[in-house]
């Protein structure tokens, strides 16, 4: 595929999603919207900025362990348009393994000489399934609850109810 | 066995799989834990016998 006109099309998605999350996501919940975006550049990103720091740290430890682990298997060279289209395409899911890929995919990953040949594919299912899997985590963004702010100091009421109530008028007796 | 030593790799990206949707459903480790496992543990047990009957047909019929 040529590559600017990949980086353009994955571009314009991502432009796509933000101003669909402008125009359908009220004003309050406009960081909703700057936290999709950012978990997609990095996985689990998004949780923290919502202020879900341990799930945040907990995908981004999981799904780059589990990246680094394909990457390894296939040479530390990421799948190439030509290795596998459609193995490539699910790198799109995160913007840090669609940078990654573009930036090593130049050369074609191979299987290593150390390991098992049958091991090549699901090195590259791997680094796939990382790309999908934060697609999975962008969605939970939509529904991480945010932490309830510290309740507002109450208004001082203007009649204190500990103040004794002046005594209703008696009417006045006839003399 | 090397030749079939990649089905290996299917414990570690099924569990990180697991973990990662649980994870998404719940906040709580100690269920997402136990809910991981028992999807793995069933996800498994199917896989492996739709495989075998797959080979007993294969085999037999």
């Amino acid at each position: 595929m040529n590559s600017s006109r990949e980086l353009r099309f994955v571009l314009l998605g991502v432009a796509f999603v933000g101003v669909l999350v402008t125009l359908l996501v009220k004003k309050s919940e406009r960081i909703r919207g700057a936290a999709i975006l950012l978990a997609w550049l990095v996985p689990g990103a998004g949780h923290v900025l919502l202020g879900k720091w341990k799930k945040g740290l907990f995908f981004f430890s999981i799904l780059g362990a589990t990246y680094l682990f394909g990457l390894w298997i296939a040479g530390f060279r990421s799948i190439s348009w030509d290795d596998n289209p459609f193995y490539y395409v699910g790198q799109w899911g995160s913007g840090a393994t669609f940078f990654l890929a573009r930036w090593i995919s130049v050369q074609k990953a191979y299987p290593r000489e150390d390991l098992p040949p049958s091991w090549f594919d699901p090195g590259l299912l791997y680094v796939c399934a990382v790309g999908l899997l934060n697609l999975v985590v962008m969605l939970n963004v939509l529904e991480v609850k945010r932490p309830a702010r510290a309740a507002a100091p109450a208004a001082p009421d203007p009649v204190p109810a500990a103040l004794p109530k002046e005594p209703p008028p008696q009417p006045e007796v006839p003399a | 066995m090397t030749g079939i030593s990649y089905l290996f790799l299917y414990v570690p990206i099924c569990l990180v799989i697991m973990l990662v949707l649980e994870t998404c459903r719940s906040d709580n480790p100690r269920r997402i834990l136990r809910r991981s496992f028992s999807n793995f543990g069933m996800l498994t047990l199917v896989l492996t016998v739709g495989g075998a009957l797959v080979w007993v047909i294969n085999r037999w019929f």
